[in-house]
């Protein structure tokens, strides 16, 4: 069973964070509280409630060397607490956004984060030793709708954002004075803050879940429209491949992933076409992990989370579900009379009702984490919290690397 | 049941089990709100293509799909004259007490006779697969009860006639 832990901890979890040990959990129930659970010989304890945010908050990131959580909320704002003894304190970060905060991630470094919001623009905040506060620096007018999920380069300088626009971007963070010329001789380090290095108009429908593989070699991210997609070598020579997932419509493309240069993935027919049947299809990632460069886990409104490998060839293809969904048998899929004339005896209604599904999940999961060990490139663990308050680490076994 | 109200019914299942994943999204155009994103149609880029699914002319489905909410709109079929009126007290009599339904909409779409919107929260409160039930189950037995009505109505036209026409004999 990959499931190894499963843990119910409110009635419904928008997201969640692991304290750099991983012995403590922060997680939103769904309202304007972080609660804070650490693990105590065999059962979890709530030690913390952190109040201070006046709207639901949609993201937590606790940073892992420096101990610190940061917190984003519909209500504009974004905090950062720092642990002095056995308080949290909060430090407000002037976001100067209107709307509000949807995602927030530390960067590599941690001398910045950035937060995505509703008023489609991405705060890259850092902070300022003279005056003892978070400074935030807006990327605007580049997208056109709603920052999805944010995610950080691990140079620490480029940041791709998804939003439902239905694009994903990388945009360069550069800001002197916080972030140092003479490291490396990356070509990263010339670009000026704000500057889009690239867009990826690959999806028709909603981006989500935007993730950097351990190298930053590779770029995930997710479609409404049950397609994920893989770009490699963002930067230099864009190569970006669609995996369409499902046995529906858009299978083709699944089975004969294509590689085309990005500046020529402008297919508007596909697009429209895609578009038209988007909703047609029933499972949704929302959400991307890169396990190592060659294997990616999704989750979403699946409930449950699957796996994404790539061949030696750089063919990216979906391998399986982690837990299969168990659904009880449905009238509507009896095959013959007989069973059609039992069905219609039983109550005419009663299509399968999975009501006695046994999965670890049982709604959207909205967050993944990784439990990655120090100086371990590999991840062998990760958690996941979903619209039914649980919180689920999964681990995988050898079977799964292939 | 009849095959083809069958095959209609697994159709929208289907339909809405594809389109009802909804989450939770602000709303971009005023600050601090949060309103379902269907009903408002502010920004076109957080819609998906309407679905509607026929039976026949009479019977029909539209499934209106955004980022965070989804409306059903049906129309039920109505043969004749008394069809026509007891649908329409019925449903009016259901949609008064929508907040007893939570999945309601007070008003019907122009052109549709009941609509539902189901929100993200919603489901995070129930099951997706309860609420699609709930849906199929309301549009399965809505006809019935039209045509119990129409029999008793017809049933109690007939009882009074004849005890009005006693008088005369």
């Amino acid at each position: 069973m990959p499931a190894v832990e499963v843990h119910q901890f409110a009635q419904c979890i928008t997201c969640h964070a692991w304290s750099p040990d991983r012995t403590m959990i922060a997680f939103c129930p769904n309202n304007t509280e972080v609660h804070i659970y650490k693990f105590n010989v065999d059962k979890w304890d709530r030690i913390h409630v952190l109040y201070k945010h006046d709207q639901l908050i949609s993201g937590i990131d606790w940073s892992l060397r420096s101990n610190k959580i940061v917190t984003a909320s519909h209500d504009r704002n974004s905090y950062v607490w720092n642990q002095e003894g056995s308080e949290w304190v909060p430090t407000l970060v002037i976001l100067r956004l209107n709307r509000a905060a949807l995602c927030v991630q530390w960067s590599p470094q941690e001398n910045k984060f950035a937060v995505g919001s509703g008023a489609k623009t991405v705060c890259v905040c850092y902070y300022e030793q003279e005056n003892n506060w978070w400074v935030s620096k807006l990327v605007r007018k580049r997208h056109d709708s709603s920052i999805t999920s944010v995610a950080w380069h691990p140079d620490n300088i480029f940041l791709a954002t998804t939003s439902t626009d239905g694009k994903c971007r990388v945009f360069s963070t550069f800001i002197k004075g916080v972030d140092t010329k003479d490291l490396g001789a990356s070509s990263s380090r010339d670009s000026k803050f704000g500057e889009q290095i690239v867009q990826l108009d690959l999806s028709s429908s909603w981006a989500f879940g935007v993730k950097w593989s351990p190298s930053g070699n590779t770029l995930a991210y997710a479609g409404h429209n049950s397609t994920i997609y893989f770009v490699e070598d963002v930067c230099s020579s864009t190569f970006a491949q669609n995996v369409a997932y499902r046995n529906l419509p858009l299978r083709d493309v699944g089975q004969h992933p294509f590689f085309v240069p990005v500046h020529l993935l402008f297919f508007g027919f596909l697009h429209r076409y895609l578009d038209a049947l988007s909703i047609y299809f029933d499972a949704f990632a929302v959400n991307v992990l890169f396990v190592s460069e060659r294997i990616v886990v999704g989750a979403g409104f699946d409930c449950s989370p699957m796996i994404f490998t790539k061949d030696e060839t750089g063919l990216w293809s979906f391998v399986k579900f982690l837990e299969e969904r168990k659904t009880a048998p449905s009238n509507s899929k009896y095959g013959s009379q007989f069973s059609e004339a039992f069905g219609k005896l039983y109550g005419q209604s009663r299509y399968g009702v999975n009501s006695d599904t046994r999965n670890s999940h049982e709604n959207l999961i909205t967050c993944i984490v990784p439990l990655r060990k120090e100086g371990d490139n590999l991840v062998r663990r990760f958690s996941t919290s979903g619209l039914d308050g649980k919180v689920v680490i999964w681990e995988l076994d050898d079977m799964d690397f292939p | 049941m009849a095959n083809t109200l069958r095959l209609y019914l697994t159709c929208i299942r289907n339909t809405l089990e594809a389109a009802m994943c909804l989450q939770n999204f602000p709303c971009q155009e005023v600050e601090r709100h949060n309103k379902p994103e269907v009903e408002l149609k502010t920004s076109p880029e957080l819609l998906l293509n309407p679905v509607l699914i026929c039976r026949n002319e009479a019977e029909k489905c539209l499934i209106e799909t955004s980022i965070n909410s989804i409306r059903i709109s049906m129309k039920v079929k109505q043969a004749d004259e008394l069809e026509n009126i007891l649908a329409k007290k019925f449903l009016r009599f259901l949609s008064m007490r929508a907040e007893a339904f939570q999945v309601l909409r007070r008003k019907p779409v122009q052109g549709y006779d009941i609509s539902f919107l189901i929100t993200n929260y919603h489901c995070e409160d129930m099951h997706k697969n309860k609420l699609i039930d709930f849906i199929v189950q309301f549009m399965e037995d809505i006809d019935k009860e039209i045509s119990e009505l129409k029999l008793s109505v017809n049933t109690r036209g007939r009882l009074v006639a004849t005890e009005f026409l006693k008088q005369f004999i």
